[in-house]
């Protein structure tokens, strides 16, 4: 690539890293098309940065997530169970199962999904209710100091059974078809658990990094981690995961969803694409 | 070890693995921009004409100020931080004396550590 491709594929990643920050989500949907079409990088190449974008996201942003204490880290934790096994059982599927249902499957449930975050479009902060035996047992009751709002935020996760089998299915989700699991993950946390709109996204944040990793080093094996691309796409992403985080701590939950419904809608349309053999 | 001593371990992990590989990438990202990918900071570069994407023989070409290589040293830093904060995460909760969750997080970092030996 030439230094003006290289300063190009940097602004790009720094807006990928800022709406991942934001979003709770790894920015692919933007860096991988980006790539692809305005840099006409190979598919595989860019997948591979793809991949550097999930984890410098998620740990750029976490970092300073898990220090403002958005972040919940016993939920984070309880269900990376979930999403890591369920990412094995996807990658061992992969070998025999058609993916084109799958994506056409996937596409519709995201895009009915954004019609039911429209629903939630005014919600400032979910309801708060007692927690249930498991979540009282794994202590998922917490809070989080709301900068905008001024003060400590409780929040009891609900639903947790059906929380982690949703993360489960996105760990199956991102290792059968490798896309949308930032957003599975930030839907399973806000719309089966109920949990604020902040915490679900830096949450999500803190989780997908592990996932990725989880399948990094098959890509480094491949070759398709070419730092001539990674690298630029790296500093972007943390920059402006960076410039993110900040702006969590000044924007309403009402905000954070404005920002991930787009992404959302973007994949859901790009995972059909995919389906009917439109893919990037 | 109380909750805020827990957050502040995992917190420096990530801050950590975060910082040192923005500038070990930063550092060759810059470099190239001026030398090139290809050339070295000091003599000639030892990796003559191998293809951008092979992580192999790092450890010679750093010490060449190879740009490319100190951004593959940077980027494999980035890609194993997650995994460095799962096991820390382990020793913390352990040192918390939360069982119950040094048990869950041992049991994510060994699905990862399986995954890396199963899928490939």
């Amino acid at each position: 690539m030439t230094p003006a491709s290289e300063i190009g594929v940097f602004a790009i990643s720094v807006a990928a890293g800022l709406i991942g920050a934001l979003a709770g989500v790894g920015g692919g949907i933007l860096v991988i098309p980006s790539l692809t079409i305005v840099f006409g990088v190979d598919i595989h190449l860019a997948v591979g940065a793809s991949i550097v974008s999930v984890i410098a996201t998620s740990s750029g942003a976490a970092a300073a997530y898990v220090r403002d204490r958005v972040t919940d880290m016993r939920v984070g934790m309880f269900l990376e169970l979930a999403t890591t096994s369920g990412a094995v059982m996807g990658a061992l599927l992969a070998a025999i199962v058609a993916p084109a249902l799958l994506y056409l499957l996937l596409g519709a449930v995201l895009l009915l999904s954004a019609g039911m975050q429209v629903g939630r479009l005014g919600e400032e902060i979910p309801p708060h209710d007692p927690p249930s035996a498991i979540a009282a047992r794994l202590r998922l009751s917490s809070s989080y100091p709301d900068r905008r709002l001024g003060r400590e935020v409780p929040y009891t996760a609900r639903r947790v059974p059906l929380g982690f089998g949703l993360m489960w299915l996105a760990g199956v989700v991102s290792g059968l078809l490798g896309i949308g699991s930032g957003v599975l993950k930030v839907l399973a946390m806000d719309a089966a658990m109920r949990l604020p709109m902040k915490v679900s996204s830096a949450t999500s944040n803190f989780m997908i990094g592990v996932t990725a990793a989880a399948s990094a080093g098959i890509y480094l094996g491949r070759g398709d981690v070419d730092p001539t691309i990674a690298a630029p796409v790296a500093l972007g992403v943390l920059t402006g995961a960076l410039v993110g985080t900040r702006l969590m701590n000044r924007v309403s939950n009402r905000s954070v969803r404005l920002v991930f419904l787009p992404v959302l809608v973007a994949v859901g349309l790009e995972t059909i694409a995919r389906g009917l053999g439109f893919g990037l | 070890m109380n909750p805020d001593r827990f957050r502040t371990m995992v917190g420096l992990v990530l801050a950590a693995g975060v910082g040192v590989s923005a500038a070990l990438i930063g550092a060759g990202f810059i470099a190239a921009l001026a030398v090139g990918w290809q050339s070295s900071l000091i003599g000639p570069a030892t990796a003559t004409s191998t293809a951008t994407t092979d992580f192999g023989g790092l450890a010679a070409r750093l010490l060449t100020l190879e740009p490319l290589a100190i951004a593959q040293l940077g980027l494999l830093t980035l890609l194993a931080t997650p995994v460095v904060r799962v096991a820390a995460s382990v020793v913390a909760f352990t040192l918390e004396g939360d069982r119950l969750y040094a048990a869950i997080t041992a049991m994510v970092l060994a699905i990862l550590l399986a995954s890396a030996f199963l899928l490939r």
